[in-house]
């Protein structure tokens, strides 16, 4: 138990720091891939924002108990499994939630795919912290 | 002594009848609002600007007219209500986010009350500007502004009327819209542009 915890901090502090960084940076950087967030599908009274800056804490402590739970299905050396644990869970849990979001709010394919490929990098970099930390 | 109380009733009757006439404003003219007008609505975000418009609002209000018998300035009784669904910013996403931001399901008018001019308009200058003060009624909140017009006259009893102004969305207890954590924000800033074709009636 202690171990899940302290790799979910771990993780949830890296994915802190790694995700919101590449988010503000590419909002900077690429802007107009963020018009379409201009959406009255999207929250826009500030009033989820923790929500929103918790997600990261809230996949890691989730992935950490489910990479504690199957890690012995992940063999050969930590950059393998951590790389692998990620292509799991985005197909397991990414696509499937993707597909339904995209066949049923208003949103562009671009939109979806990078939520994908976001999810996709999180769960590799907690793959990896995971297989060192938890091995 | 005793005729003097009915008197005095009797003077202090005249003269604050003839006070009251004097404060009066004056009836003057009238105006009706013809077709094509506009009000343009300009604003940004940290990643992007916007542009919004409600073209064609040609409902015949009647802006009424009286004069101050003490200034040049004009008093005015008169307004005009858009329907803040009405509003078009050239991008579905951008046009459904702007009728939520002003709340267009609950407060469905924009109303725009039109309240005094520094001074008539000349229909001989083909270009004046005058000062003149509004109400702008959004969100369920009324805001008073100063704006200055911009009249273009073809000379006879057709006038082209164009106010800018900068607005704020506090202005109207409006919080900008802010979105993924804050990281994309609406600028409290908003630039009104309103654009009346008027017709002279009476």
């Amino acid at each position: 138990m202690k171990k899940i915890l302290i790799s979910g901090l771990i993780a949830g502090i890296t994915l802190f720091i790694l995700s919101y960084g590449g988010l503000f940076l590419a909002v900077q950087f690429f802007p107009s891939l963020f018009i379409e967030y201009n959406n009255p599908l999207f929250n826009s009274d500030g009033s989820r924002d923790i929500l929103f800056y918790l997600h990261a804490f809230v996949i890691s402590m989730a992935l950490s108990w489910f990479w504690d739970r199957f890690k012995i299905l992940f063999k050969g050396p930590a950059i393998l499994r951590g790389f692998e644990f990620g292509l799991v869970y985005a197909i397991v849990s990414l696509l499937p939630a993707m597909w339904i979001t995209f066949s049923s709010l208003d949103i562009t394919f671009t939109m979806i795919l990078s939520w994908f490929l976001f999810g996709l990098m999180q769960a590799i970099v907690a793959g990896l912290i995971f297989a060192k930390t938890n091995p | 002594m005793i005729y003097l109380k009915p008197v005095l009733i009797l003077l202090l009757i005249l003269f604050s009848g003839f006070s009251l006439e004097n404060k009066k404003p004056a009836y003057l003219t009238k105006w009706v609002v013809t077709k094509g007008c506009s009000l343009k609505v300009g604003g940004s975000t940290n990643i992007n600007k916007f542009n919004c418009i409600i073209a064609n609002y040609s409902k015949p209000d009647t802006l009424t007219f009286y004069s101050n018998n003490t200034s040049e300035s004009l008093k005015i009784t008169g307004s005009l209500k858009l329907d803040v669904q009405n509003f078009n910013c050239f991008n579905p996403v951008m046009t459904g986010d702007l009728r939520k931001t002003l709340k267009s399901k609950e407060f469905p008018k924009l109303t725009i009350r039109l309240l005094s001019l520094s001074r008539y308009p000349e229909f001989n200058n083909k270009l004046n500007t005058i000062k003149g003060v509004v109400t702008i009624e959004l969100a369920g909140t009324t805001k008073r502004f100063e704006v200055d017009y911009r009249f273009v006259s073809d000379g006879i009893k057709s006038i082209n009327l164009i106010a800018r102004r900068q607005v704020k969305f506090s202005d109207f207890d409006i919080v900008p819209p802010r979105r993924i954590g804050g990281m994309i924000q609406t600028n409290n800033e908003l630039d009104v542009e309103f654009n009346l074709n008027m017709k002279v009636i009476d």
